[in-house]
């Protein structure tokens, strides 16, 4: 439970909250990179943390987020023509480049300088990782660039996509790491969907719907593991990281590709969902990248055209009642991305959590938001800076271990909670 | 036309929720393990709270205390911050959860009697182990061996301030 203003402090990302105060700390995902796909290719418009911007990719291949209204009149600079170097506004031909700054006011004499007065809000855009991500916060205080494995590893290695989620991103975050949610919602594919069957570490899952949770702090966030009992004395854990604000990682399954999720603010009311797919050291198999595309996994299948799930609140998640009574899904909405999403956004816009009962188990999630209040109050009165922003943080990987009972998941899964070039994820 | 998902799960919809109570006040028993542990909460109870006891220490009862006839091993008294004592039993029968607290490294053994009276009344324990100036990772380590075997939720926080969000969340 919380109290109302403090659902709206962590709820609310727009610029000068202190949420979106904490938000602007870090490097966020912004667009995949296959949005802008060549140079002078159509911009995009983005809308992050309750501002509407313009993704732009310049002649020279030149990334750029700019405030997406012309200075002149304020026509959306959507509409500009994205030529050699710069976006012209097709009302009257200012043309900015991708740093915002005014290059050209055509009614103006170019020695007049007038130009040169006129910029327009930017933000940086790096790719990497098949993401092109944006830092939103104060130049001068600009992290190093992110160190999250999936985006480091080789290209073949790794696959990710994002979905328009229509609700506050606390809500999706806050389903990522609630470790207990999935022996019952997403029970139906542990066994059937073709990035998670298979693996022995399923059967733990399926013949324990108890597990015991563990809730530890580390340097960028948190760990939650989740324990199931096991034979010969020991303990299935499952863990996953949470790495501020936004960032979790779903233990992995047998030799299947790593995956988890970031949910990236659009406005108080929307996300975007990402997804990501990685294997640490081999290329990912056409039949895996192919269950991707076709929405197995965590992704999902899309209005074509669009990053918007072809089942979604416009047709009821296309609701399948005998699927649900039959057991192949537990809701009766098929795909694990959509199970959560669907209830997610069942919630409401924002999720009123004083209205919420929570018990002993949901821990992790009343950790996290005390993380994220706590962070967001040190960076306004002390201006300091939060955990996750350090790219060290970032160097964390999920793992699915046995353990013996008497050994601490922290320490016992030390190595395996590490992200190291080379080496194989562990799990079970 | 709208689909029903799309209507009602608009901002518009969302204030039609029914605005009453949704569960009733819980009786949380917050109990201390140890001294360092026990300062904690002496600190947290002056609060204000919707019906939660907090508990600075935990002893067991002599043969031929009160609570004769019931299981002796679980027989056990604590002490509330007032200095008056409750049968262990009786108290954790008339919660809805329980919270224990250790300061890493300090002795924890008390769990294990919380534990029984516990599982003997199907209550849910959740083990806190809150941090204790200059303790090593060992220590914390120690705490986690000896709490795991009883908790469904165990939690290790690096701040003392968790202790008062963590029951918020509860409604304790």
């Amino acid at each position: 439970m919380l109290k109302k203003e403090q659902n709206d402090y962590v709820t609310q990302t727009g610029p000068g909250t202190p949420m979106g105060n904490l938000f602007r700390c870090y490097w966020i995902p912004a667009l995949l990179a296959e949005e802008l796909p060549e140079n002078d290719c159509p911009p995009v418009r983005v809308k992050l943390l309750s501002e509407r911007l313009l993704a732009v990719r310049d002649s020279e291949g030149r990334l750029g987020l700019i405030d997406e209204f012309c200075a002149h009149r304020g026509v959306s600079l959507w509409f500009g023509r994205n030529e050699e170097c710069g976006i012209r506004c097709p009302y009257h031909g200012w043309k900015f480049d991708v740093t915002g700054q005014c290059v050209e006011v055509p009614s103006e004499p170019a020695e007049s300088g007038y130009a040169n007065k006129i910029k327009l809000k930017s933000y940086p855009l790096i790719e990497k990782g098949g993401v092109l991500w944006t830092y939103m916060g104060d130049p001068a205080q600009q992290p190093p660039e992110p160190e999250f494995e999936f985006c480091s590893v080789p290209l073949n290695q790794t696959f990710t996509t994002k979905r328009l989620q229509e609700n506050n991103w606390l809500q999706g975050m806050e389903g990522g790491i609630d470790s207990s949610h999935v022996s019952w919602l997403h029970r139906g594919d542990l066994s059937n969907d073709p990035l998670f069957k298979g693996s022995a570490g399923n059967k733990y899952n399926m013949s324990d719907l108890s597990p015991v949770f563990e809730v530890v702090e580390n340097d960028g966030g948190l760990l939650i593991g989740a324990r199931r009992n096991a034979e010969d004395d020991q303990y299935y854990w499952r863990i996953t990281p949470w790495v501020m604000p936004t960032y979790t990682g779903v233990p992995p399954r047998g030799d299947h590709p790593i995956h988890g999720h970031f949910w990236i603010p659009i406005d108080d009311h929307n996300c975007w969902a990402w997804s990501y797919d990685y294997h640490p050291t081999r290329p990912l198999t056409d039949a895996e990248v192919s269950a991707m595309r076709d929405g197995k996994g965590i992704h999902v299948k899309y209005v074509p055209g669009t990053y918007i799930p072809l089942a979604n609140k416009t047709n009821d998640y296309l609701m399948n009642r005998e699927a649900q009574k039959a057991g192949r899904t537990f809701s009766g909405v098929e795909g694990i991305g959509m199970q959560d999403a669907s209830l997610q956004e069942s919630m409401g816009p924002i999720c009123d959590r004083t209205k919420e009962n929570l018990v002993g188990t949901d821990n992790g999630v009343i950790m996290a938001r005390h993380r994220l209040m706590r962070a967001a109050k040190a960076l306004a009165e002390k201006g300091t800076i939060p955990p996750g922003v350090n790219p060290e943080h970032h160097k964390v990987r999920q793992a699915a271990l046995l353990l013996k009972r008497d050994v601490n998941f922290k320490d016992g899964a030390k190595e395996a909670l590490i992200a190291k070039k080379g080496v194989r994820q562990t799990s079970v | 036309m709208l689909s029903e998902s799309a209507r009602m799960s608009s901002a518009q919809e969302a204030a039609y929720r029914i605005q009453y109570p949704n569960s009733k006040q819980r009786a949380a028993k917050i109990i201390a393990l140890d001294k360092t542990s026990a300062r904690i909460v002496d600190e947290v109870s002056r609060l204000p709270w919707h019906g939660a006891a907090f508990f600075a220490s935990l002893s067991f009862a002599p043969k031929g205390s009160p609570g004769d006839g019931k299981d002796e091993s679980l027989q056990a008294w604590l002490s509330d911050l007032a200095g008056r004592t409750m049968e262990l039993v009786a108290e954790v029968e008339a919660s809805d959860f329980v919270v224990v607290l250790t300061a890493a490294g300090e002795d924890a053994r008390a769990i294990s009697i919380i534990a029984d009276a516990c599982k003997l009344h199907n209550k849910s324990l959740v083990g806190l182990v809150v941090p204790r100036e200059g303790a090593s990772d060992d220590a914390v380590n120690a705490s986690l061996n000896y709490l795991r075997p009883f908790t469904r939720m165990l939690v290790v926080a690096n701040g003392v301030d968790y202790v008062e969000a963590m029951l918020r969340a509860l409604r304790a």
